[in-house]
């Protein structure tokens, strides 16, 4: 995968954050989640997996528990917060415009 | 981040502070668990064991500089940095107690001193009034060509309040008197100190009573019909015991029954900086107490006895103000030529008033910027010990750097250790200050000998203390920054390669030998300026007052205070001397209305000299004055040095005369006799009085004073109420009070004798002893002084010869003789003194001129002060440089050679 940029560091944010919007997961579960729903076409290094997600903690938008895992290791279990969860829905409606905007340009004939 | 954000990331903050190995611990665990997930899925991918794990290891390379990173977002790094570098300041501090010690110390003392002495300052200037928004309390003050801060007149003060806008309201008190109270009718009245105000005063002041209320403006309107009085918080506490069943009692002043309405908060101790009154009361109760007798309080506009404050009204500009009050001095030159002929008037912000009213702050300014070069030579003690430390630690540093610490980074860490130890030193600092200013407090009744309520206001206010912590944060920087920058400019392959490395170059010693420099000048200008105001005050000392001040008794009285008319006093006071006269023991007697010396102002007066050219802008002069009877002069053995005294013939209805100093004469008479020339007062209009003496010019108001023009008026043709009786005893003078007392209560039982003491001791307190306390401060500071700049000078010649002593070792042994060694170590710091002495010359020099301005010490540079100081205080740096250097030539050269 290549390196993330700064428009691509936000992306992951909002990845991450939509991926717990359903279930507490840790952070080995979200990696293999992302890679599941997206077809393998979204690999998140593990170097650019836990800063995302420490900075997603600082910033308030998910917090973390310590629960024992399906094979019974102990884990940290991420959870969207309902600040997070506002977060995202932001995040959301911005991205969409963002891809409209792109998708337009990028279809035009002539520019 | 948003408000709400905080609330959820504190918590996680706190705990990234607090629980810091356990947040790192649980990272790693985080990542373990990644890690075994990842050789799991290698595994059943069909890698083996050994290869799943090397896979999942490599795929995550790198984390732990991520881990950086992530403790970066943390965002308390710089906090955990900080406590980091604090711990291990603290560690390598402690390793090295005595020096820390020393350390502390000399930066405590140089903090304590700053902070007492700002303690005095603050108290005579920036203290704000004790009332709500105190910054817009204006003083109104009335000028003319010899005052720029005079009082009012009642109707003066009338017209003010009403004929202007720029005010939210406008106020006025008398000053502070001695007023006869009891609290029980057929009790003795006591003297305390009472102060008349105006109705408004509370109200515009914005001071809540504590209990009861304040005056209301119409019991001000009518004079003498309510009389009210509002009580000062420390006197009910102290005369009632805080009952609250005091309002509605009637209490008696000066014989007058009064109602107490009130009780003034403990917030407010009143508006003046050392007194305290006892009581409030209002202007139209004017008459009862001690206004001039000869005059008409609410009628005469040119019985000023009245301050104005006022407060200004929000919108208005103080320029607007004054223009306004300029405008209506200018009315009332107009209107009353007479009386306010070349008057204007003058509004001034508290500081202002400030300094121009009590003259003290000078000292106190003088004071503290001692207390400065006191700190000063700390800090560079200081600095001079931090830069020896972060020498001997140039290898660690070099590591430091090597790794990839930044040099800010380092720098931080260096300053983290002057910072505590300024902090330590800074608490410390604090605490000396309480100290300095208790020591100031217990000369209250040292410098206070009265019977009024006045009392020492230095304290240790906000303000001041945070003036102390700033210092005590300038002092970190002051003494970390240099040695913590120079050090961090290391020359990193050298300093890997041996523990201590001199890096060559002359740049580098800069610092060191300016501190040396700035110690040696400081502390020679402390010396300089301590040297110089103990022998001035010496001086005056030795110079005497000029008049016999021993065996004399004094006692003084205010026939105002039982209600006595113009008529009766004089009559009181010709009987008092009569009868005091006769009594045993009594060599002689003399009445006089101040004390010289004493805490009273000296009346003024103006006038016209004979036969003189006025100057244009001029009316009339004003001279200080003073009233007495036929026997002062001879009392207070005052050479007649022309003509003669007063006798008992210059009565009321003989010609007026006057008996002036010599310096009056020499002023208005140069080269001729004042003896026979007149004077007319007032104008060239009024009653003319004639010179019949002149007097030695003596010591009136304060022993530091310089000579000034004086003029005396004989009691029996100048009636005054408020007189002193001074009685020159053959014997002990206190053996006269009992006598005095019988005397006086055979006149009139009721009639408080007050101030009674012998005059010597009152001297003594007054005018030696308190400004001996100054002296003594000033005199410690200048040894607290000298003594740092000892240990910094001996510190660093010490330094030196460790630094060389390899090479100390290798001269030796080569043939250099102990005198060539001790040039060789003492020679650099010789120069250096050579240095500070010439600066610290300049800034002695500097400081002379500016205490001369400001104080006493008449003309001229006092060279026997400089012809002690300055050997003294080379040779004691010069001792202090040999006495290491002199270990030096003791160096075995096989030790030094052995030295690494």
């Amino acid at each position: 995968m290549t390196k993330p940029s700064d428009l691509v560091q936000g992306t992951l944010d909002l990845l991450l954050l939509k991926i717990l919007v359903l279930e507490p997961r840790n952070g080995w579960a979200i990696s293999q989640r992302l890679k599941q729903i997206s077809g393998d076409v979204l690999q998140v290094s593990d170097g650019s997996l836990y800063p995302a997600l420490h900075k997603l903690e600082q910033e308030g938008w998910i917090t973390a528990e310590w629960k024992r895992s399906e094979n019974n290791r102990r884990a940290k279990f991420y959870s969207l917060t309902s600040l997070g969860r506002r977060h995202l829905e932001r995040e959301v409606a911005n991205w969409s415009r963002l891809s409209a905007a792109i998708s337009h340009v990028v279809r035009l004939e002539e520019v | 981040m948003r408000p709400q954000h905080w609330l959820y990331t504190i918590p996680l903050r706190l705990r990234s502070l607090l629980r810091r190995r356990r947040v790192e611990r649980e990272l790693d665990e985080e990542l373990q668990f990644h890690l075994e997930q990842k050789i799991e899925e290698g595994i059943a991918n069909g890698l083996s064991p050994k290869e799943a794990r090397y896979a999942a290891m490599r795929a995550m390379d790198g984390l732990e500089l991520r881990k950086e990173e992530m403790r970066d977002m943390r965002r308390v790094r710089w906090l955990t940095d900080f406590l980091d570098d604090a711990r291990y300041a603290i560690r390598s501090l402690g390793r090295t107690s005595g020096l820390t010690a020393f350390v502390v110390i000399t930066l405590a003392l140089g903090i304590g001193m700053t902070s007492g002495t700002f303690s005095m300052v603050d108290a005579l200037i920036f203290r704000p009034y004790p009332v709500p928004h105190a910054s817009s309390v204006l003083t109104l003050a009335s000028t003319t060509h010899d005052s720029n801060l005079d009082n009012f007149s009642y109707r003066e003060y009338l017209d003010i309040r009403d004929k202007t806008n720029s005010y939210e309201g406008v106020i006025a008190n008398a000053d502070m008197e001695a007023v006869g109270f009891s609290a029980e009718p057929g009790a003795t009245p006591r003297v305390r100190g009472g102060m008349m105000v105006s109705g408004n005063y509370f109200h515009v002041l914005g001071v809540e009573p504590r209990l009861g209320r304040g005056f209301r403006e119409d019991e001000d309107q009518v004079p003498g019909r309510d009389a009210v009085v509002v009580l000062g918080p420390d006197f009910w506490k102290h005369e009632f015991a805080g009952d609250p069943a005091v309002l509605d009692r009637t209490v008696r002043l000066n014989g007058t029954e009064f109602t107490v309405i009130g009780v003034a908060p403990e917030r407010f101790p009143g508006m003046m900086i050392f007194g305290h009154p006892d009581f409030y009361m209002p202007l139209a109760m004017a008459r009862v107490f001690s206004t001039n007798r000869q005059k008409n309080f609410f009628e005469d506009r040119d019985d000023r006895e009245l301050s104005v404050r006022a407060r200004l009204k929000p919108g208005t500009t103080l320029e607007q103000a004054r223009n306004e009050l300029v405008g209506l001095a200018k009315n009332f030159e107009r209107e009353y030529p007479k009386v306010n002929r070349s008057r204007g008037a003058a509004v001034y912000t508290q500081f202002e008033a400030r300094t121009r009213e009590d003259l003290n702050w000078k000292f106190g300014v003088i004071f503290v910027i001692l207390a400065l070069a006191v700190l000063l030579v700390a800090c560079t003690n200081v600095a001079g010990l931090l830069l020896s430390r972060a020498r001997a630690r140039t290898r660690e540093i070099a590591v430091r750097l090597a790794i990839g610490a930044g040099r800010f980074r380092l720098i931080r860490l260096l300053l983290t250790e002057s910072l505590i130890l300024a902090s330590l030193g800074g608490l410390a600092g604090i605490a000396i200050g309480y100290g300095v200013v208790e020591w100031f407090q217990s000369f209250q009744n040292v410098v206070f000998m009265t019977d009024l309520p006045f009392s020492i206001p230095f304290r240790m206010d906000t303000r001041v203390l945070l003036a102390s912590l700033a210092l005590s944060a300038l002092s970190a920087l002051l003494c970390g920054l240099a040695p913590a920058l120079q050090s961090t400019r290391v020359d990193l392959v050298n300093a890997l390669k041996s523990a201590d490395v001199d890096v060559p170059g002359r740049k580098r010693l800069w610092g060191r030998n300016v501190l040396v420099v700035a110690q040696v000048a400081a502390s020679l200008m402390l010396l300089t300026a301590s040297f110089l105001m103990v022998r001035g005050f010496q001086n005056t000392l030795r110079e005497g007052t000029s008049f016999a001040k021993d065996h004399l008794l004094i006692a003084s009285f205010d026939p105002r205070l039982v209600q006595y008319n113009t008529a009766q006093t004089q009559q009181f006071y010709k009987l008092l001397a009569e009868r005091v006269r006769e009594a045993s023991g009594v060599e002689s007697e003399a009445l006089t209305q101040n004390i010289p010396l004493g805490l009273d102002d000296f009346d003024a007066i103006t006038f016209v000299p004979e036969g003189l050219e006025m100057p244009r802008e001029r009316e009339n002069f004003t001279s200080t004055m003073d009233t007495v009877d036929e026997g002062y002069f001879l009392t207070m053995g005052i050479p007649i040095l022309d003509g003669r005294g007063f006798l008992a013939s210059d009565t009321a209805d003989a010609p007026r005369v006057a008996v002036v100093n010599e310096q009056f004469a020499k002023h208005y008479w140069p080269g001729g006799h004042a003896v026979g020339k007149h004077i007319r007062l007032e104008s060239g209009a009024g009653t003319l009085v004639e010179i019949l003496g002149v007097a030695e010019t003596i010591k009136y108001q304060s022993i530091f004073q310089k000579p000034i023009d004086f003029l005396y008026m004989p009691l029996a043709q100048h009636p005054v109420a408020r007189m002193t009786l001074m009685l020159r005893s053959s014997g002990d003078p206190l053996q006269l009070v009992q006598p005095v007392r019988d005397v006086v209560r055979d006149l009139d039982a009721n009639l408080p004798m007050l101030h009674t003491m012998v005059y010597e001791d009152f001297y003594m307190n007054q005018a030696v002893n308190g400004p001996r306390i100054a002296m003594k401060l000033v005199a410690s500071m200048g040894l607290v002084g000298l003594l740092l700049a000892i240990a910094g000078l001996y510190g660093l010649v010490a330094y030196n010869v460790s630094r060389r002593t390899r090479e100390i070792g290798i001269r030796v042994a080569l043939g250099a003789a102990s005198s060539d060694v001790l040039r060789l170590v003492m020679g650099k710091g010789l120069v250096l003194v050579g240095i500070g002495t010439v600066i610290g010359l300049a800034m002695g020099f500097g400081l002379e001129q500016l205490m001369n301005s400001m104080l006493f010490n008449a003309g001229g540079v006092d060279i026997v002060a400089y012809v002690i100081v300055v050997p003294m205080l080379c040779l004691v740096t010069m001792l202090a440089a040999y006495v290491p250097a002199r270990r030096a030539t003791r160096i075995a050269p096989t030790q030094a050679l052995r030295y690494e």
